[in-house]
């Protein structure tokens, strides 16, 4: 454990009384402030004296806290999730700052995933998304043994780097185009791998694609932030394998 | 209270099949016409809202968070056991069985486990048919491994995030009855009261968490499955908002509580830094398979571990258990460290931890190997404390980890509320007093894919239908029991945070109610705990307004119920005279220090019933008879 | 947007290899346009070009209001985690260069007299620095656009493998890189080496 002393940051942080309300940000300052802290328990402290002032605590979302529910979602400092690389903004800690430094905090700032309050958006449009597509067709009870469909090691392996995908919206945040592909591409992805997703291959990419475009996202065009962001290393290749899909059930679909 | 468990007569191999046998149906097209009400979207709600959506229910999910997809069953790392036998190594539904109930300590239901046990092999194939992504063998078949409390290898998993998977798999099958219209979605939503009427479960009140409002919605069954409340411990591998509200709303309504007191604390943690500690976060077990554990001969040894030499060291699980080493089972594990912390020889700079060391590992096997089994261990490990776990020992301490006591449910996952069911960790059935290594994800989708569809039906099937309305006068009187309440806590504009009341009686829980209990701590406890109960309800500090989106108001709503649920706790650990599984109590150990369970007087469910606010809780008991597996002493030297 | 861009990434590459035959002297040059110009399909191949041309605009049109539309807007501060390239960023500006530089190339070249002969106009053009410079500009703009638009495109038609999206992508900046040729070839002749390569040329002859 390093055992520097404690310091202290001001945060700039957005806040916003509800999706109508004009925001501002507002600066706050932070004491004691322990190395070995989470940068969301430095929000909890700061929630903690801005209760206790009787004033109104930073809304934000979070709750594992390990990085894999995928509730958190910051932008510090113009970062992403924060600097560390590949890791969720829950996964920071203060020890990547120094006594006196300001910090920049704000919500996903997404057109599709509008502000609720403070730095909580509204991510329901990746449901949406899911909900068009996004499963194999096999009631309960209706399956054969497990073994019984072999799946090549390789492809397991590729369809489990697709289905890391926690959900976040890390990925449109990051978009210069706020386009939600690398989301809807690893989810097409990982089920255009296995052969059990083979049978509704093609309408599943036909009607996700046309759900993400329903929902108000941008387009892709190529330039790989998302990929640089995305805290469970889902790779773009995923997105090829989408407009592969895609393009070929255009071609071949007979809808 | 009617304790009637509904166990099926028979053979223990038959019961289930004859049990569905026997339950009633529901004709298809009268599906539709019944609502169930699912709260919570984890392992058991998902998958629970899929199977009954594709029977043509009208299912309504409600969730706390933005997203379905978010419950704490993502975060489950290791595994899901089934009973497939793919290894050939000898397994089969009665060895699983059998290594449940004896993990349990002999403190669950036979004919529950049998069927868990059962049914775990259709899980498997369920889920691998929905696409999740299993981890395989070049052949491309399941791979499996093995898991601590088993001799054999019957887990299987997807990579460290088997819990992701399983729980994304259930989401998406929910989710394409989403799209087919079954099933509805209320998405921050949470649950604050049951509404009883005519004696039978026939809906909830529900808290928009986005504008406040109070929601009523009714339905012909109420499926809990909430989750456990580990979080009663302030600091524990529980994500924040794990709660255990919903069952304690249900509680007050009518359901009896079991075995509050059983709780499994996992020994691999990391340890926590300081006062600002807002969770704990658990690494895998199977650490254990290549790290020692030990600490230091000399009490108060401050010298860095590498400075220690050998003959210093003690390396006191290898001492203790020579025969299963470092791979004794979670509750045993952690017992064993926290002696070593009592007796002054922890480490780190508060001496609340113990060392595990790669450093023999490294040696035997090369640091490359390790890196690849479990570096992002390691790097997960180095993210949070700053420290290699290469080139020193990792620091590690036990956490609350899960809990094995819940709603009380008989055999068709029903609570003593009529068509009130709970599933998942939510219920008490099938862990006993301490839980397997990857059986919690098997259990949530056992009960949420196979039983429920049944044993739901079969309580729908009985009665007479009859079509339910939130206009009836119960809903309105539990809006405004909630309202008073909410009303109650936003009047108090005290001094301290929810928050801070929450980390006082996770103080109390983990010094006095924690790895070891006797009755004078328990009493102590007991003293304490109503102590905090009175201070919160004079100085507790919530800001805002309750229309409006306000996490502190969620926050002492929790805590609220937290501080009465934790003596219940507390007076069914006193309760228990004897040492079982995860629940140690001092005075019944044996001449080494071993848990010693009293099955004359404690094979049995200790159930709660609620009197009322300000009385004592009633105990009744489910007596437990093992009539397919002789009890015995758990011994793992 | 991504199959126009291939076809007239394609086109570009013919145009260079064209231009390189100015090294072949007047003749052959001439030789080549004279050999395009009676070919009966070359009217048609231009009409073409110019559907794929306007198909790229209209489409890069479209996903760029889209994207505009519906961009991440209102960060106080944000910072690029590396995706992002030079080529990639300016994609919207090197587009509406080279545009506006294809307008000027159409004037100069397309709807002149060319009486004088191809080989004399080109060259004679490139000899004006101001023309030149402006050639050059548009080669940078073009060779900025590919380096992006290339792979961009491959991904985009799904075409991303681990073995040779590393192929496409040093593609994609080799062909980006050949557009500099252009300016190469106009700087060749702004510095009038093809009249001192004629020069040494004709001194050789001499000491023959």
């Amino acid at each position: 454990m390093t055992s520097s002393k404690n310091f202290s940051v001001t945060v700039r942080v957005w806040r916003q009384a509800g999706p109508q309300e004009p925001g501002k940000m507002v600066s706050y300052r932070v004491k004691d402030v322990s190395p070995d802290m989470s940068f969301l328990e430095m929000l909890d402290i700061l929630n903690d004296e801005l209760i206790r002032k009787g004033g109104s605590p930073i809304a934000f979302e979070s709750d594992c806290r390990e990085g894999i529910c995928g509730c958190c979602g910051l932008v510090v400092n113009g970062d992403v999730h924060g600097p560390d690389e590949h890791s969720t903004v829950c996964q920071l800690h203060m020890r990547r700052f120094r006594d006196g430094d300001v910090i920049t905090v704000e919500p996903w700032r997404v057109k599709a995933f509008p502000v609720l309050k403070d730095l909580v958006v509204d991510r329901s449009p990746l449901d949406r998304i899911i909900a068009a597509g996004g499963f194999i067709s096999v009631n309960t009870g209706a399956a054969p043994d497990a073994n019984a469909i072999p799946v090549d090691k390789a492809r397991a392996e590729e369809a489990m780097d697709a289905a890391a995908c926690i959900g976040c919206g890390a990925c449109v945040a990051s978009c210069p185009n706020g386009a939600a592909m690398l989301f809807t591409g690893a989810k097409i992805s990982q089920l255009a791998l296995l052969p059990q997703g083979a049978p509704e291959r093609a309408e599943r990419a036909l009607n996700m694609v046309a759900a993400m475009d329903k929902q108000g996202f941008g387009n892709c065009t190529n330039e790989y932030e998302c990929e640089a962001v995305c805290p469970k290393e889902v790779k773009v290749a995923n997105i090829a394998r989408m407009n592969r899909e895609f393009l070929l059930a255009n071609l071949f679909s007979k809808k | 209270m009617k304790l009637d468990a509904q166990i099926p007569a028979g053979p223990i191999e038959k019961k289930w099949d004859s049990h569905k046998f026997n339950l009633k149906l529901v004709n298809p097209n009268n599906r539709r016409k019944y609502d169930i009400l699912v709260i919570g979207s984890g392992l058991a709600g998902a998958s629970a809202a899929a199977s009954l959506g594709e029977l043509g229910y009208n299912v309504k999910v409600f969730t706390m968070h933005d997203s379905p997809r978010r419950a704490h069953s993502i975060a489950a790392q290791g595994g899901i056991n089934a009973a497939k036998n793919y290894p050939n190594d000898g397994d089969s539904v009665w060895r699983l069985f059998h290594d449940t109930v004896k993990g349990g300590d002999y403190r669950a239901r036979e004919a529950n486990v049998y069927r868990l046990a059962q049914i775990s092999n259709q899980i498997i194939d369920h889920c691998a048919a929905i696409g999740v992504p299993f981890a395989r063998e070049y052949g491309g078949l399941l791979s499996n491994r093995s898991f601590g409390g088993a001799q054999l290898s019957r887990t299987f998993y997807a990579r460290g995030q088997t819990g992701q998977q399983l729980l994304l798999g259930a989401y998406s099958a929910m989710m394409r009855q989403v799209a087919a219209g079954s099933v509805t979605v209320y998405p921050r939503r949470e649950m604050v009261d049951i509404v009883v009427k005519n004696g039978r479960a026939r809906g909830i009140t529900a808290r928009n968490l986005v504008t406040g409002d109070l929601e009523a919605y009714s339905g012909h069954a109420v499926l809990l499955c909430t989750g456990g409340y580990a979080n009663v411990f302030y600091l524990s591998t529980n994500a924040a908002t794990c709660n255990v509200s919903a069952a304690w709303a249900a509680y007050k309504r009518g359901a009896g509580f079991a075995n509050p007191c059983f709780t499994q604390i996992h020994p691999t943690c990391i340890p926590r830094s300081g006062e600002h500690q807002s969770k704990l976060t658990l690494m895998s077990e199977s650490l254990r398979n290549d790290g020692r554990v030990w600490v230091p001969k000399a009490r108060g040894d401050k010298r860095p571990p590498a400075e220690i030499p050998d003959e210093e060291r003690d390396y006191f699980l290898e001492r203790r258990y020579p025969a299963f080493g470092n791979l004794v089972p979670r509750d045993i594990a952690s017992r064993a460290a926290k002696l070593e912390v009592d007796a002054g020889k922890g480490v780190g700079p508060n001496g609340q931890s113990v060392y595990l060391d790669f450093r023999d590992s490294i040696k035997r096997k090369g640091a490359d190997k390790i890196k690849a089994e479990y570096g992002n261990l390691f790097d997960m490990y180095y993210q949070i404390t700053d420290e290699n776990g290469y080139k020193a020992p990792m620091r590690i301490y036990p956490a609350p980890h899960y809990t094995m006591g819940g709603l009380w449910v008989d055999y068709n996952l029903m609570t003593t509320v009529p068509g009130l069911f709970a599933l998942g960790e939510a219920n008490f059935s099938d862990h006993g007093a301490n839980r397997l290594g990857a059986s919690a994800l098997m259990q949530g989708l056992a009960d949420g894919f196979f039983i429920a569809p049944s044993t739901v039906a079969g309580y729908l099937g009985a009665h007479k239908f009859d079509p339910a309305s939130t206009l009836d006068k119960e809903f309105a009187d539990s809006a405004r029991h909630i309202q008073e309440r909410i009303n109650r806590l936003l009047a108090v504009k005290g001094q301290k945070t929810p928050s801070e009341l929450h980390r006082q009686l996770g103080n109390v829980m983990w010094n006095d109610v924690g790895m070891a209990r006797n009755s004078d701590t328990l009493k102590k406890a007991l003293k304490k705990i109503p102590e905090i109960r009175e201070e919160f309800w004079k100085n507790v500090a919530v800001a805002g307004v309750d229309k409006d989106m306000n996490q502190t108001l969620e926050k002492a709503l929790k805590v609220a119920d937290f501080l009465e649920f934790a003596e219940l706790f507390v007076r069914d650990a006193l309760e228990r005279k004897e040492s079982c599984g995860g629940h140690f109590r001092e005075e019944s150990c044996t001449p080494e220090g071993e848990a010693r369970r009293d099955d004359a007087n404690y094979s049995h469910a200790a159930v709660w019933e609620y009197q009322g606010d300000g009385k004592e809780a009633l105990l009744n008991k489910e007596p437990l008879s093992f009539e397919n597996i002789k009890m015995a002493e758990r011994s793992y030297k | 947007m991504a199959a126009s861009g291939l076809l007239l990434g394609g086109f570009m590459l013919v145009h260079l290899a064209e231009n390189l035959l100015l090294f072949k002297g007047e003749a052959a040059y001439n030789g080549w346009v004279d050999l395009l110009l009676s070919n009966p399909a070359t009217p048609l191949l231009e009409i073409g070009l110019l559907f794929v041309f306007v198909a790229h605009i209209i489409t890069g049109v479209w996903v760029r209001v889209e994207d505009f539309l519906n961009a991440p807007r209102g960060y106080e501060a944000r910072k690029w985690q590396g995706g992002r390239t030079v080529g990639s960023a300016t994609m919207l500006y090197t587009a509406a260069a080279i545009l506006a530089y294809l307008v000027y190339h159409m004037l100069t070249f397309r709807f002149v007299d060319h009486s004088m002969g191809f080989y004399q106009m080109v060259t004679s053009a490139f000899r004006s620095p101001v023309f030149t410079a402006i050639y050059i500009a548009g080669s940078a703009a073009l060779a900025l656009h590919l380096s992006h638009g290339m792979q961009s495109a491959f991904q985009t038609l799904g075409l991303n493998h681990p073995k040779y999206t590393p192929l496409i992508k040093a593609g994609g900046l080799l062909v980006a890189l050949a557009m500099t040729g252009f300016a190469l070839i106009s700087l060749y002749y702004l510095a009038g080496l093809d009249l001192k390569a004629a020069e040494a040329g004709a001194q050789m002859v001499v000491i023959n």
